[in-house]
């Protein structure tokens, strides 16, 4: 593959670009959904390219094609130089690189079953059997999901990069949907759109779907009936897979090098953070100590290498409540003047590489979700996520969650339907004053991060435990 | 395509005679350039063939899909599926292939557009902003899609697509706009960048107000993302099934005012005219008069409503998406933007949504904010911009009887939360939106 992938890059060099890199990639995925006891989707898919990028004075040219053909790849190598070219038309300042290892090396993600080699029929009936047990105790839609990812990625570089990676990713869940008059209520497990790591088929396997069919049903039924979350201001607990979410929106989009150098700002946006405040700008409180982290050992954005072969590490990007750190790749981090982090990825070998969010999470503190209950007068402890919406600058948020469940003089009196949030990211983070310890501390995955032009996908991961916040509103109703 | 031809003749001599198989293959080539502070930073092309394959045989599905290169031998293929296919359940809900009647015949074989006129229309945005700093993307898209099944159905499309969408931005304001056309070469880059530099100076130094039920004017982009939520959550037909719309067919849900077709032989329509079962679509009456007339149906969804197909079926989509219209027609009213602006006495003109979620689907309450341009009005005349609002309304109550006030004489294609060049509507006039939020959350 090295050789298929050095003759696209030589032919863009030779062209005239100053920089090229290349990947071939083979993707396999297999997607399987039930409802209500019957297998409604199986689908495998697998795909097989090259994507090459060219730098040409100010900006990058990319072209991916299918046909691996020395021709074809020849061809891909110009046409990504002439793609840059184009853009001279328009150009901005040159675009310098920050220097990174040159590392020949492979690696393959641990992982004990390759979910590709265990069998549908055990696949299929796991989800079967859990959205028929639900459906039978009284669900009105009993659904669920599984997806599998096996992805080669051969890199190289113009600069000498050779890099093979097998990334093996897993990830599904369970919902039980109450139907209503005019409403619907929704119970997932293990949270919404289902949990996802890297790692095989014991991925799915530990997370036993049938040992919360009973419970998911039960309290997707009884929120029917259940009264509204309050309006008001209150103290709010999240459970974990929620704060993962809070985590990606309000702090992990913040602080991409791309949005705050305004790469993105026509699309997804840009950021409140200003580079200018870097090691001074307070996110949150003290007990506020977030990091990216692409080496944590099962987690769902877990590499050796990104995709424009920088090696994977672990940076510190809030410090007791300081904003110490972004997220980078080559190019931008030249720009910033800062390291370059290892936090560049493709939604495949069709897309360009963009600044991606690896391990951004929440380091654990010293309490617990019981502690954290019981020191509470009065307040609501929200679980799994069920909307999110925030503003471009990813200050201003909104969160639905599926559950909510009323605290009084520290212990949960009532469940409440309909629980919203909403607040302003620095406020929010300087109002956390528990935070639950290493015991509950969950890598949580997200598998839908949508970025970019065209559009990418991308799998992000959260590790977070339950916190508490003070004075927020919540009740937030159309 | 002559690579379609080889494929089907090859499968042809290995189906056995008992399955029932289905192949479609989506030929494209996407092109994007892209500029943020006022220069060209990513310029992308992507060439891809990708197959989507679906076998049933003895009550069992299964589908695989591939595109050209991982393909391999069809042989191979298909030997695959059938064994694969032992191992799943029955599926109870198949609905069969469309017939051979059903076949068309829509190929063109077309060129893309080049880097450089992308980079022209760039430019002619860029020209327009002075000292803002502008950010956006000109895209060019060429389409084939083929479709083929054991009933004997060959059908085929193409269909061509570029947007140039940007914004400039000052140091307290933003201002965008967004037009799209089948050909690069009709979109008016000058007059993209004029409005949304318009739309930036008239908009620095925002004023918060309180939020509160106000009286708004929607743009085009804004209008196409509360159709498009309730085309994805309500008129799609897998909600139905699923007893989760709340779509119901010949009841007044909606103002009189709003009449919405699916309509891909109109004239300049940017979509397929046949659906991922390589049927055609027909044009179809959604909202007529503010009642509901149809859903957008599957093969699946038709069978399990018992209602007539639309053939709204997705190209590279699964059966548990349901069905989506993609030429979608707001009829237009007969009020300008000025008049429009001069019939209100207090309200809010909003340029654009952003980050919309759903927070019930039976009752579309759905929670956003504004961007890129919005002003208060005061009787009849825009007065100040307004800062950052968010709203949580719920947008079938948002076009329900009596809120709708007026509808604008101009059309364009729109972006939404869910892509561009889906619907093609005017401005509106509502009389009332719940703002629940304001800067200061």
């Amino acid at each position: 593959m090295f050789n298929q992938i050095n003759k696209s890059i030589d032919s863009a060099i030779g062209s005239g670009a100053q920089y090229a890199d290349a990947r071939i990639l083979i993707s396999k995925s297999r997607n399987i959904s039930s409802k209500d006891g019957e297998l409604e989707d199986f689908n495998n898919s697998e795909n097989m390219g090259l994507g090459i990028r060219a730098l040409v004075g100010s900006s990058w040219g990319f072209y991916a094609t299918y046909d691996l053909s020395d021709k074809s790849l020849i061809e891909a190598g110009k046409k990504a130089y002439l793609i840059a070219k184009a853009s001279s038309k328009v150009p901005g300042n040159d675009f310098p690189l920050a220097d990174v290892p040159i590392v020949q090396d492979k690696y393959v993600t641990p992982h004990e079953q390759n979910p590709f080699k265990v069998s549908s029929t055990d696949q299929i009936d796991l989800l079967v059997s859990s959205t028929h047990e639900m459906k039978k105790l009284g669900s009105s839609i009993a659904s669920g999901r599984l997806n599998f990812w096996d992805t080669e990625k051969w890199f190289g570089s113009s600069q000498g990069h050779e890099i093979y990676q097998n990334i093996i990713e897993s990830g599904g869940g369970i919902s039980s949907l109450s139907i209503g008059d005019g409403e619907t209520q929704i119970r997932s497990y293990p949270q919404s759109f289902g949990e996802y790591r890297t790692g095989g088929w014991e991925v799915i396997q530990s997370f036993k779907f049938l040992d919360h069919v009973e419970r998911l049903t039960e309290e997707s039924k009884r929120l029917l009936t259940s009264p509204q979350c309050p309006e008001g201001t209150r103290d709010l607990i999240l459970e974990g897979s929620q704060l993962a979410l809070q985590i990606h929106e309000s702090v992990g989009h913040a602080i991409e090098l791309d949005r705050i150098l305004g790469w993105e700002a026509a699309y997804a946006g840009t950021s409140h953070l200003q580079l200018n405040k870097l090691n001074e700008h307070k996110y949150g409180s003290t007990l506020m100590n977030i990091v990216a982290d692409a080496t944590l050992p099962g987690a769902l954005a877990t590499f050796k290498y990104d995709d424009e072969g920088t090696p994977a590490q672990r940076v510190d990007i809030v410090k007791e409540g300081i904003w110490t750190g972004v997220l980078t790749g080559r190019d931008s981090a030249a720009i910033a003047g800062v390291s370059p982090g290892g936090m560049v990825r493709a939604d495949g070998y069709g897309r360009l590489p963009m600044v991606r969010m690896t391990n951004v999470g929440l380091l654990p503190g010293e309490s617990s979700l019981e502690e954290i209950i019981a020191s509470t007068d009065d307040g609501v402890y929200m679980e799994t996520n069920r909307s999110w919406s925030i503003d471009d600058l990813r200050l201003n948020f909104q969160f639905g969650c599926e559950v909510g469940w009323l605290v009084k003089n520290g212990k949960i009196i009532d469940m409440v339907k309909n629980p919203t949030y909403t607040g302003i990211t620095p406020n929010f983070w300087g109002s956390m004053d528990m935070l639950a310890g290493k015991d509950e501390w969950v890598f949580w995955g997200t598998p839908n991060c949508g970025k970019g032009q065209p559009s990418q996908i991308g799998h992000t991961g959260h590790p977070a435990s339950p916190a508490r916040f003070k004075d927020v509103r919540i009740g937030v109703r159309g | 395509m002559k690579i379609w031809e080889n494929l089907i003749e090859d499968t042809k001599k290995i189906i056995p005679s008992d399955v029932q198989c289905e192949i479609k293959m989506i030929n494209s080539i996407d092109s994007l350039t892209r500029f943020a502070n006022s220069h060209i930073h990513q310029n992308v092309e992507e060439e891809m063939t990708d197959l989507y394959l679906t076998f049933h045989s003895d009550g069992k599905t299964t589908n695989l899909n591939f595109n050209i290169t991982s393909l391999g031998s069809i042989d191979e293929v298909v030997k695959k599926a059938l064994s694969e296919i032992e191992n799943n359940p029955k599926d109870s809900s198949w609905s069969g292939l469309a017939s051979k009647e059903n076949s068309y015949d829509g190929y063109r074989n077309l060129s893309p557009e080049n880097p450089d006129l992308r980079a022209q229309k760039v430019k002619d945005f860029i020209d327009q902003g002075g000292s803002f700093n502008g950010a956006g993307y000109c895209s060019s898209n060429v389409s084939n899609v083929f479709v083929w099944n054991t009933n004997g159905l060959s059908s085929s499309d193409t269909a061509t697509s570029a947007f140039l969408d940007g914004i400039f931005r000052s140091e307290t304001s933003s201002g965008s706009s967004h037009l799209g056309h089948k050909t690069l070469e009709n979109i008016d880059g000058e007059k993209v960048g004029q409005e949304a530099y318009s739309i930036a100076k008239e908009s620095q130094n925002p004023k918060d107000i309180d939020p509160g039920v106000y009286e708004v004017i929607l743009g085009p982009d804004a209008v196409s993302t509360i159709l498009v939520f309730l085309a994805v959550y309500g008129f799609n037909a897998k909600s139905k099934v699923d007893g989760t719309s709340p779509i119901e067919i010949d009841t007044q849900q909606f103002d009189k005012k709003i009449t919405l077709v699916d309509d891909p032989h109109k004239e300049g329509a940017l979509n397929f005219k046949i659906d991922a079962s390589g049927s055609p679509k027909a044009q179809t009456e959604i909202i007529t008069n503010g009642v509901p007339k149809s859903y957008f149906h599957t093969r699946r969804t038709s069978t399990e409503l018992k209602e007539k197909n639309t053939f709204h079926e997705m190209f590279g989509w699964g059966d548990s998406f349901g069905g989506l219209g993609t030429n979608l027609y707001l009829q237009p009213g007969g009020i300008s933007k000025d008049e429009m602006i001069s019939n209100v006495k207090k309200g809010i003109y909003i340029n654009e949504f952003w980050y919309c979620r759903v927070l019930d689907p039976i009752t579309q309450v759905v929670t956003g904010l504004n961007r890129n341009g919005s002003y208060l009005i005061e009787n009849g005349k825009i007065t100040k911009p307004v800062g950052r609002l968010r709203f949580t309304q719920s947008f079938m109550s948002s076009l329900g009887q009596g809120n709708v006030l007026g509808v604008g004489s101009e059309n364009r294609f729109a972006d939404s939360e869910f892509g561009e060049g889906i619907l093609n509507v005017p401005m509106l006039h509502l009389k009332e939106f719940n703002f629940t939020g304001g800067v200061s959350g």
